[in-house]
């Protein structure tokens, strides 16, 4: 069991810099679209800054509370899509038919797959979570490394949810459309404060669409220190990683191969 | 066929075939009916918790009106600078150039057809949720000639400076990351997110001035506020605008066009 998980961390590594190494060929096109992600990112925090100039709380939230949400979004995603940029793919992988090429390897199929890829802008992402938190929260060591620990609670919850959503392919066909809006709510939504939201909207937050395992739990665990908060918020990415899993299997079952001729450079 | 008609038509086909793609066009309104869900919560509570009737010279119905018609601008928005972009990069701009018009108003055309259908779905949907959730606010014939009066002029302009991206490409791997850059700036300093009012007063009298004022915060302002004086300013501040993005427009074309190389096969 140690062995296979240390296998697939090499593996991982070896992804990592083997896709890097492909971005950097087009260094010029990496590095844009690089910084204009965080560009993008900072307009956002710029947005937060001016609306927190004219009213300073918001729910008890201040401008603080809020760029910490922004910088664990931020580096969240990153994390998610620089190591498993085939994450946002899927769909398209599965209504083209190019799973194919990828259950011809010995190795499990979801996890080889979702490494496969890098997503370049999603560097711009990362750099700005850190970027952020570091120079804006000024964080002491303890919150500094509980913002690390859940900022991979928070990728496994992307990553999840992204199989989760592009695995709806298995059942309704081409169903980019609905992945995408889907996608697009989540995102939109772990990027405000959960606390503006009540009643069936929050019961949302925590099923249909998961923000607030990013929006709330993993900012309150950060506030106060709460583990019970920091607990709930890995138990819930866990799960939603743990249910797009099971639905990408399952609907692995339906797929018929695309007959497609398709190398790998 | 003359010149304008020729232009008339190619605008008209752009829309007709977005018009048989409806479905899809308004599955994209799901996204603005999330987002302007969420700026109703982020307002209302707002105006809640500083116990304002009005904030920067707008009720919480009509900012969430305001809000409506700036979203529907923003996200009818064809991907110009892509398209432009892809012909640039494929080499299809050769193409288009043997044809007997002119490359520039042939996408300008197309870019008005598909964004008016765009538009429309949009403020469908805006004008279903301000309804839903706030109410009406008053309107009135001459109002609503004034925002049609100033709403192409914003597509126009907007249009403009997009192309203008999409001809980076002769010189750049890759505009994406320009483009992001573009609607980020437009969507912060073009009073998008907040209206310019509640921004701070030193920086009104540029932003006032700067084009992504004209693009997004005018036309909303004059439909939700409408006045002749401010819509009349509007006007000169698109007029000289247009003007100056024109002939920028004509000498960057100018300048591209001579370096595309033809190859034969």
């Amino acid at each position: 069991m140690f062995s296979r998980l240390l296998s697939y961390l090499q593996l991982a590594a070896a992804y990592i810099r083997l896709n890097l190494n492909a971005h950097l060929e087009y260094r010029g096109a990496f590095f844009t679209q690089m910084v204009a992600m965080l560009l993008n990112n900072l307009v956002w925090v710029a947005f937060w800054g001016l609306f927190f100039t004219r009213f300073p709380v918001l729910r008890g939230w201040t401008v603080q509370d809020v760029i910490t949400l922004w910088a664990i979004a931020g580096t969240g995603f990153g994390l998610a899509h620089t190591v498993c940029g085939n994450a946002l793919q899927l769909s398209s992988l599965i209504v083209q038919g190019q799973l194919d090429v990828w259950i011809l390897y010995p190795r499990a199929l979801l996890p080889h797959l979702l490494l496969g890829r890098m997503n370049a802008m999603s560097w711009g992402d990362l750099l700005f979570g850190y970027g952020v938190y570091l120079f804006f929260v000024k964080p002491d060591l303890v919150h500094l490394a509980l913002f690390t620990g859940l900022t991979v609670s928070v990728a496994m919850l992307f990553v999840g949810f992204n199989v989760l959503t592009g695995s709806l392919s298995f059942y309704l066909g081409n169903s980019e459309g609905l992945t995408q809006q889907w996608r697009n709510a989540m995102l939109t939504f772990t990027t405000y404060p959960a606390t503006l939201f009540e009643g069936t909207v929050k019961l949302l937050l925590y099923t249909l669409i998961p923000a607030g395992f990013v929006s709330y739990l993993p900012i309150e665990a950060l506030r106060s220190l709460s583990g019970i908060h920091a607990l709930l918020a890995v138990a819930g990415s866990t799960t939603v990683l743990l249910v797009g899993v099971a639905v990408f299997y399952h609907g692995l079952r339906r797929y018929s191969s695309g007959n497609l001729m398709q190398m790998r450079g | 066929m003359n010149s304008l008609n020729k232009y008339t038509w190619i605008g008209w086909t752009a829309a007709r075939s977005n018009l048989a793609y409806l479905g899809e066009v308004a599955s994209r309104g799901i996204f603005l009916f999330v987002i302007l869900y969420i700026f109703l919560q982020l307002w209302r509570v707002t105006y809640a918790e500083t116990n304002a009737e009005q904030l920067g010279g707008l009720t919480l119905t009509q900012m969430l009106w305001y809000l409506g018609i700036t979203e529907s601008i923003t996200l009818s928005s064809p991907q110009v600078a892509l398209e432009v972009d892809e012909d640039v990069r494929t080499g299809a701009l050769a193409v288009q150039l043997i044809r007997p018009l002119s490359y520039p108003l042939y996408r300008l055309w197309t870019t008005l057809g598909e964004r008016i259908v765009r538009f429309g779905v949009n403020v469908a949907i805006a004008s279903t949720v301000a309804l839903l959730f706030v109410g009406t606010i008053p309107l009135s014939f001459g109002g609503i000639l004034l925002f049609l009066l100033v709403l192409p002029l914003a597509f126009v302009l907007d249009f403009l400076a997009t192309f203008l991206v999409g001809l980076g490409a002769f010189w750049l791997e890759n505009t994406t990351g320009l483009m992001l850059i573009y609607s980020r700036l437009t969507m912060i300093l073009g009073g998008m997110l907040i209206p310019l009012e509640l921004l701070p007063e030193s920086w009104q009298p540029v932003l006032q001035n700067l084009p992504f004022a004209s693009i997004l915060y005018g036309p909303a302002r004059v439909f939700v506020h409408p006045d002749l004086a401010f819509a009349s300013e509007l006007l000169v501040r698109q007029g000289v605008a247009i003007g100056i993005l024109a002939l920028l427009v004509a000498l960057v074309y100018r300048t591209a066009v001579k370096r595309i190389h033809a190859h034969g096969g």
